[in-house]
């Protein structure tokens, strides 16, 4: 009771902090969520460049729409959503920029693809286990791939991801057990090598 | 094997969703006995473990930038909003005044009469000793000290 009502003044006083553009506050949060929605969002884009640029976005957008957020529900999932909305925004112009353009050879569309520098889930593998991992989320669909992070990273409920996503509960947890699936291959595969 | 299935799907279940103590249970009694069922739980426990030994930071300089970039963005808000109610406060000013003048003129003709004044001195009246100074503190709205605002 205590711990709700105590998540329940945060969260209200950051909505208040947000419709009053305090920038105090606003320092807080990208203290405590920038690395993480760094994180998130490189898990939806897999390209390190293009998660920085999306992140600065993001706070912008939560600065000018701040009076949306109402304080009933954790902030972190809205954050999410809102970074989620633009990732998609930004990919889809990618996508269109370069199928526009006709391409003299197939170089330029490299643009799309994962670069060929030490993949940023590779760089951010603390453990054997997560290096071996690593390699299969860089190929892994970015739909998985958000929602292993953020049921197993973020430690968001099935609801709290369903509004993020905008998908019903069912789909996300589809979208986990196929995430795992793919996941859980590469140790079985793996061993199966190492005899 | 359809029963096996069943199980991966519960055991599943039981690493994402909350599942009844009894349900857990099954899944302990059920894996005492079946070895793929077993490795199917270590594996998946595996992976999880794993997916939660990434961590991502951001660039060293990151968190200033963005504190930086919020500090402008919020200044230009204020700013736009600051002129905003400038202008909306000088719009209702100048329509106030305009109606305001319409009405006294109305008042001023009715004593031409009694007052002996042509309607040119209360035209000339009205718009000297109501309908400019009314306008003038409409635009002073606009050009408000120390406040980088309107036409200031």
């Amino acid at each position: 009771m205590t711990l709700n009502t105590t998540a329940e003044t945060e969260t209200a006083k950051i909505a208040r902090g947000l419709r009053e553009r305090d920038m105090e506050l606003l320092a807080d949060l990208v203290e405590r969520c920038q690395h993480r929605l760094v994180g998130y969002l490189l898990y939806l884009t897999g390209r390190r460049e293009y998660a920085e640029d999306l992140a600065q976005e993001t706070w912008i957008r939560v600065l000018q729409r701040g009076s949306q957020y109402n304080g009933r529900q954790r902030f972190d999932p809205w954050l999410f959503a809102i970074a989620r909305n633009l990732a998609i925004d930004y990919l889809r112009k990618k996508r269109k920029a370069v199928a526009t353009v006709s391409l003299p050879n197939d170089r330029d569309a490299m643009l799309l693809l994962p670069s060929s520098d030490p993949s940023p889930f590779e760089a951010a593998a603390r453990s054997e286990d997560a290096m071996r991992l690593a390699g299969r989320l860089q190929i892994l669909p970015p739909l998985y791939r958000e929602a292993l992070l953020l049921r197993f990273q973020e430690d968001l409920s099935l609801a709290e991801m369903a509004q993020v996503l905008g998908a019903p509960t069912t789909t996300v947890t589809s979208r986990i057990y196929r995430g795992l699936a793919a996941l859980r291959s590469a140790f079985e595969e793996g061993d199966s090598h190492g005899g | 094997m359809e029963g096996e299935k069943r199980f991966r799907e519960l055991i599943d279940r039981s690493f994402v969703e909350e599942v009844s103590e009894g349900e857990r249970q099954l899944i302990h009694d059920h894996i005492r006995d079946c070895d793929g069922c077993k490795r199917y739980v270590e594996l998946t426990a595996r992976t999880i473990r794993g997916l939660r030994e990434f961590t991502f930071t951001s660039e060293p300089d990151s968190n200033a930038q963005v504190r930086e970039i919020l500090a402008h963005h919020t200044e230009t808000i204020r700013q736009h909003n600051v002129q905003f109610k400038a202008w909306a406060a000088f719009a209702v000013a100048l329509s106030m005044s305009i109606v305001g003048s319409a009405l006294v003129y109305q008042v001023a003709k009715l004593l031409t009469v009694p007052m002996h004044f042509d309607t040119a001195q209360v035209q000339a009246g009205v718009l000297v000793f109501w309908l400019l100074p009314s306008l003038c503190s409409a635009l002073r709205l606009l050009a408000a000290p120390g406040e980088n605002r309107g036409i200031a």
